[in-house]
Parts: C-alpha cells; sequence; structure tokens
C-alpha cells in the first residue's frame, strides 16, 4: 500500500519553483523539472516530558481516540500534519505530531535544512509565518495562541535561547509570570499588585519544565481552535494587522495583531456547527469560513457580517453518494484565467472530507445572487492543494502504488454565461514531471493510523453528550 | 435538561405561584467540566437571543410587523449586570431591588441550580408584582435603599434572571461588544490542583473576553475565601492590559464600592465564609480604553 502525501505546498522563487509534499514523516521537495532534490526525515524529538497525554483528555471531540502508549509515540517516527512557507519563500515551517514546530531553510537547489525544533506545550493545529517575515502564529487545539520567532536564537553553543526576562511558561498557565506576556503592565497599581502577587511562592506550580525558547501567548479560546489567519487592512496609509480565529464552538474571532493581541474587535457569528477552515479572500474585506455547517459564510469581516451563506451540501449532494454531511477540509484561493479575454482571475475551492471533488466558485462571483459551486469530480478523495504559477497541484488519497498521487489542473473562469462557472482541466505536461515524486518513497502504513492522520474534521461534529457529568446530584 | 425525575416531581408538588422554591430540590454536584461539550442552548449571536422570554417587562409591546415572528422581540434595556457562575443566586436578589431598571443576569453551568434561581425569580415577581396584594412589600424594599430612584412600574425583580450557560465558550453568544457594566465572579471554583488550573474562570485569555463584553470604565467583582485563588485572580487581570485595580478604597472600609458590600453579605458563599468565620478576599478591576493603534 502506498502512503499518500497528507500535505503539500510550494515554493516559488529566483530559482524557480518547487513542491513540497509529505509522506508521513518524510518531506520531499520535488524541482519541477522532475528531480527530487531533497528528502528530510522527521525523528521524534526527544521529550523531558512525556506525561502529557493527560493533557489532551479534556478537549478532545465527543469520540474517543485511543492514545498509543507513550513508548510508541517516542520510538515512532512522527507525521508531519502542516506544512506552510514564508510571504518570502525563504523558509518552511512544519507541524509534526510530536507536538513540534520545525523550521528549515531552502537552498538554493530546494533542498530543505532542519534548524530548529521547538516542541510546543500542547499539539499545535495551525500555523503560518506573518508578513514580517520572522513572526510564527501557532495556534493549538487547546485554543491558544503563540508568536514564535522564525529564527529562534541559539545561545550557549547551539542551545535555543531562553529569555532572560521571565517569561510565562506556557506549559504551565499555572505559573503567573508577569512580564512573560505580551499584555505588558501598565500602570503603577497594577505593577504593584503584581509584585505583591510574585511574593506569593503558590504561584508557581512544579508539574511542569517551562519552555526553553521564546514564546508568546497571544490570545486564546477555550474551545478547541481549528483555524486561524493573519489579515491585514491599510486605515489612515498604516498597516493593521488581526488575528482571525476560529473554534470547534461556531465562534470567528477578530482579534488585533501584536502587540495588541490582547483586544477582540469582534467576532463574526453565525454558524450552527464546528467550523474548520477560513480562508480570506485577496484583495477584498472578505472572509469564507466552512465546517460542519450545510454552508460556507461569505463575512465581510471587518464590520462582522455575513454577507452570504453558499449552499455546498447541495454540491455535494449532487455527487450522488452516501455521505452528504459536510466536513470542510480545505478551502483555498488557486489561480484562474477568464476564458474570454485570458485575464487573471482567482477562485475559491472548497473540499469536504472523504468526497472526491473539487468545489470550485470564481471570487468575483462569491456576493452574486445566485452564483453556485462548479463541481470537479476526481478520482479519490483530495488531501491538499498548492498552486504553482498557473497551476493547481493536488495531493489525492491514493493508496495503490500503480496511481499517480499527485494531479495537476488548470482552472478557467467563464463568465459569458448568466452563471460564471469553472473549467478544469488536467495539466498532462505537470504531471509528466511529477512522475518521480509519485514513484518515490511509500512509508509502510497500515490503514487505520492512516486514516486517523487523514481525517480528523468529522470528528469535530458534536454528538450531544449525554454523559455530561453536571447531571449528577450531590451528597 | 431537567434535575432527575424524582426530584423534578417534588418540586412541582411543593411549588405553588409565588411560593418561593426550595434549595434542596435543586441540589447538584458541585463541579462541572466547563471543556465538555455537555447539552447547552445557546443562540448563534446575541442579536438572536430572545430576551423577552427573561425579561418580559422590558419588551418592547409586540408590534404588528410581519417579521416580528422571526426576530426576538425588542427589548427596552439591554443587560448590563452579569453574575458569572451565579449559583443560587444570592448576589442576584440582592442587587435587583437595589437597581431596579438595570437588567441583572446570573449564568450558571449547572442545570439545576439555574432552574432554582429562574423559579425564586418568577416567585419574587409574583410577591412583588405592583397589582398584587403585596404592593406596599415592594415599597417597602425599594425604600431600604437611598439610590433607588425608580419607582418601578412594573414592581420588582423583574430586572433578574439567569441562564444556563458555560461562560469560559460561550460569552460572546450573549452580550455584544461592551455591553456590560459590571461583571461580578463570586467565590469561584477554586480548582487547587495545578493540573485543573486551565478549569478556573480567570485566565490571561479570558480576561480579553471580559474585556470585550465590558464597557470602557465597567468594572470586573472578584471574592474568594480562597487566598491562592484571590492572587491568581488579581495576578491574572492586573497584568493585561485591558485592567486596572482600583483603588483600595474601593475595595474595603467607608469607601467601599456598594457592589463589594452586597458582594460579601449576599452571596451564599458569603454567608457560608461568614458563619464559619473565613476571610473574604475582595479585588475589584476598572476596564481600561482600547489603546490607538499602533
Ligand atoms: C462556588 S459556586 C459560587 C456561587 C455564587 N457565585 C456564590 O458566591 O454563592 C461557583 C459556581 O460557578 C459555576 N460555574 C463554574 N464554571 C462555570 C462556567 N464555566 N460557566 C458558568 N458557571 C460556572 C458552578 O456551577 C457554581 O455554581
Amino acid at each position: 500500500m502506498a502512503h499518500p502525501f497528507q500535505c503539500i505546498t510550494s515554493i516559488s522563487s529566483d530559482n524557480g519553483s518547487c513542491l513540497l509534499a509529505a509522506c508521513g514523516s518524510k518531506i520531499l521537495s520535488v524541482k519541477l523539472d522532475g528531480t527530487v532534490a531533497s528528502e528530510w526525515s522527521a525523528e521524534a524529538v526527544l521529550q523531558s516530558n512525556s506525561a502529557e497525554n493527560d493533557d489532551e483528555e479534556d478537549k478532545r471531540p465527543a469520540k474517543k481516540q485511543k492514545t498509543a502508549p507513550v513508548q510508541a509515540i517516542v520510538a515512532a517516527s512522527p507525521n508531519v500534519i502542516k506544512l506552510v512557507v514564508s510571504p518570502n519563500q525563504e523558509h518552511v515551517v512544519a507541524i509534526t505530531d510530536d507536538k513540534a514546530v520545525r523550521v528549515f531553510s531552502i537552498d538554493a537547489d530546494f533542498a530543505l535544512n532542519e534548524l530548529s525544533q521547538r516542541v510546543m506545550p500542547k499539539r499545535p493545529c495551525a500555523i503560518e509565518v506573518l508578513p514580517d517575515n520572522a513572526t510564527i502564529l501557532c495556534g493549538d487545539k487547546f485554543g491558544d495562541v503563540y508568536s514564535l520567532p522564525l529564527v529562534a536564537s541559539p545561545i550557549n553553543g547551539g542551545n535555543e535561547a531562553v529569555n532572560s526576562a521571565p517569561q510565562p511558561t506556557a506549559v504551565q498557565p499555572s505559573t503567573f509570570k508577569p512580564s512573560a506576556t505580551t499584555l505588558t503592565v501598565h500602570s503603577g497599581r497594577n505593577r504593584l499588585a503584581l509584585e505583591q502577587q510574585m511574593k506569593q511562592k503558590n504561584l508557581t506550580a512544579k508539574s511542569k519544565e517551562p519552555l526553553k525558547f521564546e514564546h508568546k501567548l497571544l490570545l486564546g479560546h477555550v474551545s478547541m481552535l481549528t483555524d486561524h489567519t493573519f489579515a491585514t487592512r491599510e486605515i489612515d496609509c498604516k498597516q493593521r494587522g488581526y488575528i482571525i480565529t476560529a473554534d470547534r464552538d461556531e465562534h470567528i474571532r477578530i482579534s488585533r495583531g501584536p502587540p495588541q493581541a490582547h483586544v477582540i474587535e469582534g467576532y463574526c457569528l453565525g454558524h450552527t456547527e464546528f467550523i474548520s477552515k477560513i480562508c480570506l479572500i485577496p484583495g477584498t474585506d472578505l472572509l469564507v469560513s466552512g465546517g460542519g455547517d450545510d454552508w460556507l459564510g461569505v463575512w465581510e469581516w471587518p464590520s462582522f457580517k455575513l454577507r452570504r451563506k453558499l449552499d455546498i451540501r447541495a454540491a455535494i449532494s449532487g455527487l450522488g453518494s452516501e455521505e452528504t454531511r459536510v466536513a470542510i477540509s480545505g478551502l483555498w484561493i488557486a489561480p484562474a484565467v477568464n476564458i474570454d479575454d485570458g485575464m487573471p482571475e482567482t477562485v475559491l475551492v472548497a473540499t469536504s472530507e472523504q468526497t472526491p471533488a473539487l468545489f470550485c466558485m470564481a471570487t468575483k462571483s462569491l456576493l452574486e445572487e445566485d452564483s453556485t459551486f462548479t463541481t470537479v469530480e476526481i478520482p479519490k478523495s483530495p488531501l491538499d492543494l498548492t498552486c504553482i504559477d498557473d497551476e493547481l497541484l493536488l495531493s489525492l488519497d491514493e493508496r495503490t502504488t500503480d496511481s499517480p498521487r499527485l494531479q495537476a489542473y488548470r482552472l478557467t473562469v467563464d463568465a459569458s454565461d448568466m452563471q460564471t462557472t469553472v473549467l478544469a482541466s488536467r495539466s498532462q505536461e505537470t504531471e509528466t514531471k511529477l512522475a518521480e515524486a509519485n514513484k518515490s518513497p511509500s512509508s509502510k502504513v497500515e490503514e487505520k493510523p492512516l486514516n486517523d492522520l487523514l481525517y480528523g474534521i468529522a470528528n469535530l461534529r458534536k454528538r450531544g453528550d449525554a454523559s455530561a457529568p453536571d447531571e449528577q446530584t450531590a451528597e | 435538561m431537567a434535575g432527575p425525575p424524582q426530584k423534578k416531581q417534588k418540586r412541582e408538588e411543593k411549588q405553588k405561584d409565588g411560593e418561593l422554591p426550595q434549595k434542596k430540590y435543586y441540589r447538584q454536584r458541585a463541579h462541572a467540566n466547563p471543556f465538555s461539550d455537555h447539552d447547552l442552548k445557546y443562540p448563534e449571536s446575541p442579536a438572536a437571543m430572545d430576551w423577552a422570554q427573561h425579561y418580559p417587562a422590558f419588551a418592547e409591546p409586540q408590534s404588528a410587523n410581519s417579521d416580528a415572528i422571526a426576530t426576538p422581540r425588542a427589548m427596552t434595556k439591554q443587560v448590563q449586570v452579569a453574575d458569572i457562575g451565579c449559583g443560587f443566586g444570592g448576589l442576584l436578589f440582592a442587587l435587583a431591588p437595589r437597581m431596579p431598571e438595570t437588567l441583572i443576569l446570573g449564568l450558571e453551568i449547572r442545570t439545576s441550580v439555574t432552574e432554582y434561581v429562574q423559579e425564586k425569580a418568577k416567585a419574587l415577581r409574583v410577591q412583588h408584582s405592583v397589582a398584587g396584594a403585596d404592593e406596599s412589600a415592594s415599597k417597602a424594599v425599594v425604600a431600604q435603599h437611598e439610590n433607588a430612584t425608580a419607582n418601578p412600574q412594573h414592581g420588582l425583580y423583574q430586572n433578574v434572571s439567569c441562564l444556563r450557560a458555560n461562560t469560559m465558550k460561550f460569552l460572546p453568544n450573549f452580550f455584544h461588544k461592551h455591553q456590560l457594566s459590571k461583571i461580578f465572579l463570586c467565590f469561584p471554583d477554586p480548582h487547587f490542583k495545578a493540573r485543573k488550573h486551565k478549569a478556573r474562570i480567570v485566565s490571561l485569555t479570558l480576561a480579553s473576553e471580559y474585556a470585550y463584553v465590558l464597557q470602557p470604565q465597567g468594572r470586573v467583582y472578584t471574592i474568594t475565601d480562597v487566598e491562592d485563588l484571590h492572587h491568581w485572580m488579581v495576578g491574572h487581570f492586573a497584568a493585561h492590559p485591558s485592567f486596572e485595580r482600583v483603588a483600595k478604597e474601593e475595595e474595603e472600609g467607608e469607601k467601599e464600592d456598594e457592589c463589594v458590600s452586597v458582594m460579601r453579605t449576599e452571596t451564599e458563599e458569603g454567608k457560608k465564609v461568614e458563619r464559619n468565620k473565613g476571610k473574604k478576599f475582595v479585588a475589584v478591576f476598572t476596564r481600561i480604553e482600547d489603546p490607538e493603534w499602533p
């Protein structure tokens, strides 16, 4: 059985373009001349503290997931679960399922070179590099969002920097160390209050070691965090940054960007099922969100207004398969050309878990009254998607060794009719170049763990937790 | 969801209109896990919340408007005071006659306890309705408080209600930005073990949510008998740039904020601590304006 590529992304630089594809614990960089430039394999980060499993119990989705014994976790190579590239295309950041954030530099020949590994207190679920190309934003499923410097500054012969200032340790929210956070103490009176606090020894819980690298807790949800994205707007000739976060309890929160991430500007509310993905529409003030609801939300996020609900359940039902429940696994913006004038366009591409199709809509028609999704059927369920130049590369859940795991498409927008539609055509030329990547390594894998790795979204749906412990009576 | 059927039945047998509910029928296990899903009902947004059902005396008269069915009834006032984890509501019922024109809401995660507070509000409304026989009683209660300016047209306790909610997750579903003027956090569950600290109702990140629903100059009132928890709450609010602790005189002594006195003496927990001659730790914070964008 072949292991599909669970995440893909791409780099475009002066040296050309390159596809990065994660297969289990490996990351391949595949040049578009067809050669594999490098292959990197994750090794588990040795953790000083492996008794972390007890932290996970409270926030799980209703379905119980079995926790592998700690031993097994340490022995196995960790899987890559997220892969992103910095805006300037100079660094790659991966999350592996040993809770590590790993940063890579990319050399001229697209080989990856691992610079650092930082093990977060909780398993990260979303990550991005901010427009400053120097800061990582990293959200974990327990709802906290941290910022980390992209390049961890080494001290003491290669160790990661420990901030000399008292750091609030993310590992133990119980340790209260004020200067630790971005939330700086601002008034004399509060400083006094804090000093008094610091005299209390009890504030330090000894349960866990503090993180040994620079990090800041920016904001947190008590609900399970599912996605975040960083937005900017220009107001009075100045850039303002915003952190937009989404959670399993139907919230989309808009906070200011650092250094004022403690200010919540507002919420986009209206979903009635979990939200799993959010996606900004470039050049607009629109945000698209999706999850377990039958529709995708189109929000004018600066005013928190829901402008439109796009019926995606209808598109899924159109496929005629049995499972029509929505579990949005991806939202992307892909390039396209206009069929009439050849001008560039952009297309929103949505996928739903275990549903072999891409649901496409030209971004310019998101708010048009009766625009609908164009369904592009694909051979297997989509896992991830990335764009190189004007093409879209797609990773499929293909587990046989003789069919390709990667496909390439070109999108065309046809606005000549009443209804704007999206056409997709395979790009044979690119697929030929990907042949080698399609052949290469295929870690051994079993069905069940692979399914757990690839498909976690539908589990976010709530099940009416009848066994909630609060219904019992006292004494 | 209601409590066990047997209890429910007993409650209904005993309780007549206008008769106060009895606590013994509403007791419930002390702790609820704030991280589990429960079977919570909450509006998808504050605009979708039907407040008229909680405060009928403050609902706009029903219009003949056709979309009146779809949208919740408009209100003449919004909730301004929230008691988070209100328990059996001692504070709520003490505050209500003191500020009869201010809507006060208790939020409580335990079902039966919530029901108790709702029943008690109903009964008190009947007992203190203007039309009712007890008019003089209402007047007397109002008269006790010098700064109760209004002579409420609708009797007392119309301004107090309670709903079931996990406030750690769903505060923004109930309240608009800057809606509240006061938030009370009275005798929160201490969750002593370090591993359980994340279940505490105060944290640096939750303080951002309290700041979101509070108007600038609004206040957070905290009280506890657990010194460690007091330091925890002070530490987290003081470290948050949106909050500033008020002057000592307002927390204690002659110039004490009236709400502090009420909170000390009228909460169920406050009374318990009093009986056991325990110490009470109070801290009050002002929500300051958001900073200019950098
Ligand atoms: C110790 S009692 C204090 C009751 C009351 N404030 C008093 O002072 O008498 C704490 C209350 O907070 C409630 N509570 C705990 N977590 C909560 C949450 N996340 N949302 C709402 N209520 C919560 C508990 O159910 C409990 O009734």
